[in-house]
């Protein structure tokens, strides 16, 4: 019978060929669709490390580039130190934090370091002591940064538990130094891990996170960029403007915007999520037209194919074999498109063309991708089949 | 002959309607995308207001520092653009320069009502590079930016937050603690035209700290008017030999040595933006390819499958073609007839793919996902929507009209397979 079926398709190999292709094409679409939306539905349900609700992220617009400080810099530090003072002595403030990026913002520092022969990359943030509050990140080990530790003579960091994990195993991390300090750099020193922290948000995959401890004074301090202050529940979006205006009054020369973390989030969610609603929608359409071009290129098929149909009848044949029969055919000539489809897709993890798909995200995209063309293929092929079983053997054998 | 065969392309089309409406389902729905996309490129670069001149005009939107281990790269600071680039006025090809940063959140209390603005700062040329309508009042002046007036040009859109939509004009509206007095207002300029779009425009030097002057990199984008479109080759060529000079004079020459950096148009400007890595041998060429090989992408499945459907549709009339070849019609008569039935049924897929971008673009345009943003039809996207029909019919055609060629006079006489 399988055999028999595959010569079928053999006779018949020009027009599936083609057929075989463009069920091969949409594979490869659906496949592109459905592994981009289950990749960020795998990240969705990852904990995010941090809390977001009742936060408001400030940029600090100091009206000049980091480059170009020079000399001003620790007297525009102290100034961003009074200002996280004035903050939080407002009644409706309940922690607020100086830091180099904004959590669900785009953008931030990457750096790479050798570590014990291994090259790690690691995404991090200068941070001040308020952070771990203004944030609620969770400590799995040693403790977070305090205003005395920039005394310290190293550079204390924190890291996140998958960054501890690929350095130090499953060893302690706390108390052991980070890479080794090249001249002129002060030697990192692990000092807390926290449980994670996911600067993109909750569509990005779970990355590297290190922070790095930022003072406010000494000859090194430079202010930061940003603030992030946690209000009470329930304060009123008009404390926006007293905030500002205070802001204002303590920083004269600088502009400040601020955004409450939902705001951004929002934001960061339009980013990701636009383009493949876009996707999703242009390969709806193009499946819907494959489909209609499957069933019209099968009914003509089937039309070819009358006389055949109409000996098989009279020979004995039911009119469910025939229906079998076509469904069996249209299945192995589905199955060749998706084979060949499937072999390319795989060459993606073979060759370690996209790092940060994990195998879990990659299969079922494969799965979502073969399930939906064998639907549609099927479903394509009822209505065709159903006709071609309705040939009346004595009519076929007359037809010409 | 011509007339002939479109008289019998559209029997044919009548006669299987269900493969008609196929193929035309496909045709039209790929149109409407390619068209769409077309629509929403034009949207950002064609030459409209307020870059009427878009044609002749050049912007130096990003400039890279290079060193052995560093390299930094964002818009042009002003103290690079005023000393390089504004010289560049005195070549007798350049009409003008502006400078202008990039537009900036910026947020106004209002009766404890938070109101957003984007925000740029310019000096008194923009408004002489672009081309703004002004529905009240006018621009502000060289003058009030070498003095530091507080006086700001609002969009209509902000002067319906601010002021209700009354004349603002001599009123003063209050924004990032600042208090400007209202010159003039214009109309919106959507916010895809990156290098104009803003709610508000003010003096650069009205800037609340003067650290600006002395940067390299900042938020400053420069606008070069050129005399003709014909001379800007000349002026990006005189722009790179300036950036050499510009090398030799960086403030941190142990840091950064190199600098780059393009006189771009609007389209190679966004292509400097947006492709990974440093496109920096034509930018625009580049971002050409990719748009290209994203349409023949994008386009591929549409083509199978409408080649397929050709094919099936050819089988249908096997016998016709062997009539037509027993009486000596040839090959290549066969071929043009059957281009001309695929162009036909493409221009006819193209015109409901007309229809429909028309309707979808007015949806768009009312959903308001981009802010006003006014996605439209115009004879420029009508010849883009031709031109590209014509390609698809052409490129889907071909294959079956080879195949149908083939086809021997016997055995199609016999009405089998081919």
């Amino acid at each position: 019978m399988t055999r028999h079926l595959f010569k079928l398709v053999w006779n018949r190999k020009r027009s599936n060929a083609l057929m075989i292709l463009e069920i091969c094409v949409s594979f490869l679409v659906v496949f592109g669709v459905a592994t981009l939306g289950l990749f960020f539905l795998d990240n969705y349900q990852q904990p995010l490390g941090f809390e977001w609700k009742n936060v408001w992220s400030v940029r600090v617009d100091i009206g000049q580039s980091g480059a170009n400080l020079g000399g001003g810099a620790p007297e525009q530090a102290a100034i961003f130190a009074r200002l996280l003072k004035e903050i939080r002595s407002f009644g409706a403030v309940e922690a607020a934090a100086g830091t180099a990026v904004i959590p669900f913002d785009q953008g931030g520092m990457t750096g790479s370091w050798t570590i014990d022969g291994k090259d790690v990359q690691v995404d991090f943030a200068e941070v001040t002591p308020g952070f771990a509050e203004a944030m609620g990140l969770k400590m799995v080990a040693g403790r977070w940064f305090q205003e005395a530790d920039s005394a310290l003579s190293w550079d204390p960091i924190v890291i996140d538990r998958d960054l501890a994990r690929e350095v130090y195993g499953s060893g302690d991390a706390v108390g052991k130094p980070f890479g080794k300090a090249e001249a002129k750099e002060r030697q990192r020193r692990v000092i807390g891990v926290v449980s994670d922290f996911r600067k993109t948000g909750e569509l990005m995959p779970n990355g590297n996170f290190m922070f790095v401890l930022k003072g406010m004074d000494g000859p090194e301090a430079r202010p930061l960029r940003n603030l992030l202050v946690r209000v009470r529940p329930g304060t009123p979006a008009e404390f926006e403007e007293t905030l500002v205006k205070r802001m204002q009054a303590v920083a004269p020369e600088w502009s400040f915007e601020v955004r409450p973390l939902s705001q951004v989030r929002a934001t960061s969610y339009h980013f990701f999520l636009t383009p493949l609603i876009v996707a999703g929608t242009v390969s709806s359409f193009l499946l819907l037209m494959v489909g209609l071009g499957l069933i019209g290129v099968l009914w003509q098929n089937l039309l070819q194919r009358t006389r055949e149909i109409g000996l098989r009848r009279a020979a004995g044949a039911s009119r469910t074999a025939v229906h079998r029969l076509v469904l069996l055919e249209q299945l192995v000539v589905t199955s060749l498109g998706v084979l060949l489809g499937a072999l390319l897709v795989v060459q993606i993890p073979v060759l370690d063309l996209i790092g940060v798909l994990s195998n879990r995200v990659f299969a079922s995209g494969l799965v979502f991708a073969m399930v939906t063309m064998y639907l549609i293929s099927f479903v394509c092929t009822l209505y065709p089949s159903t006709l071609a079983a309705r040939v009346q053997p004595a009519e076929a054998l007359r037809y010409e | 002959m011509i007339r002939n065969y479109l008289k019998v392309a559209l029997k044919v089309l009548g006669r299987r309607k269900f493969f008609t409406f196929i193929s035309l389902f496909g045709i039209s729905v790929t149109l409407l995308v390619l068209l769409l996309a077309t629509a929403l490129l034009d949207h950002v670069f064609a030459a409209q207001t307020p870059e009427i001149h878009a044609n002749r005009m050049l912007g130096i939107y990003r400039l890279t520092m290079k060193g052995p281990e560093n390299i930094q790269n964002s818009q042009p600071g002003y103290a690079f653009l005023d000393r390089f680039v504004r010289p560049m006025t005195k070549l007798p090809s350049v009409e003008r320069i502006a400078l202008v940063t990039e537009a900036q959140d910026v947020v106004s209390f209002l009766n404890g009502r938070k109101i957003q603005s984007l925000m740029r700062r310019a000096d008194g040329d923009l408004w002489r590079v672009l081309s703004f309508d002004f529905v009240e009042g006018g621009p502000f002046t060289v003058a009030d930016n070498e003095n530091g007036r507080m006086v700001a040009v609002i969009s209509e859109t902000t002067r319906e937050r601010f002021f209700d939509g009354r004349p603002a004009v001599g009123k003063t509206i209050e924004v990032d603690g600042q208090r400007f007095r209202v010159a003039g207002v214009v109309r919106d300029v959507p916010i895809l035209r990156y290098s104009s779009s803003a709610d508000l425009w003010v003096p650069i030097t009205t800037a609340k700290s003067s650290a600006y002057k002395q940067e390299w990199l900042g938020h400053f984008t420069a606008l070069i008017l050129a005399r003709s479109h014909a001379d800007l080759p000349q002026i990006k060529a005189e722009f790179q030999s300036i950036l050499r000079g510009a090398e030799k004079q960086l403030p941190d020459p142990k840091t950064f040595k190199f600098l780059v950096a393009g006189a771009d148009t609007l389209f190679e400007g966004a292509a400097r933006m947006f492709l990974p890595g440093e496109a920096v041998v034509n930018p625009g060429g580049r971002l050409r390819a990719v748009l290209l090989a994203l349409m023949i992408g994008f386009m591929l499945l549409p083509t199978i499958n409408l080649v397929n459907i050709n094919l099936s549709r050819i089988l249908d009339r096997a016998s016709e073609i062997g009539v037509r070849r027993a009486f000596g019609a040839s090959s290549r008569t066969l071929v043009g007839q059957f281009l001309v039935e695929n162009l036909v049924l493409t221009l006819i897929g193209a015109a409901i793919g007309l229809v429909l971008t028309a309707f979808v673009l007015h949806a768009f345009n009312a959903s308001g996902l981009i802010e006003h943003a006014s996605l439209q039809l115009n004879f420029r996207i009508f010849l883009y929507g031709l031109a590209i029909a014509a390609f698809f019919g052409i490129f889907s055609g071909v294959y079956p009209a080879w195949r149908m060629s083939k086809l021997h006079p016997v055995r199609a006489l016999r009405g089998r397979s081919i």
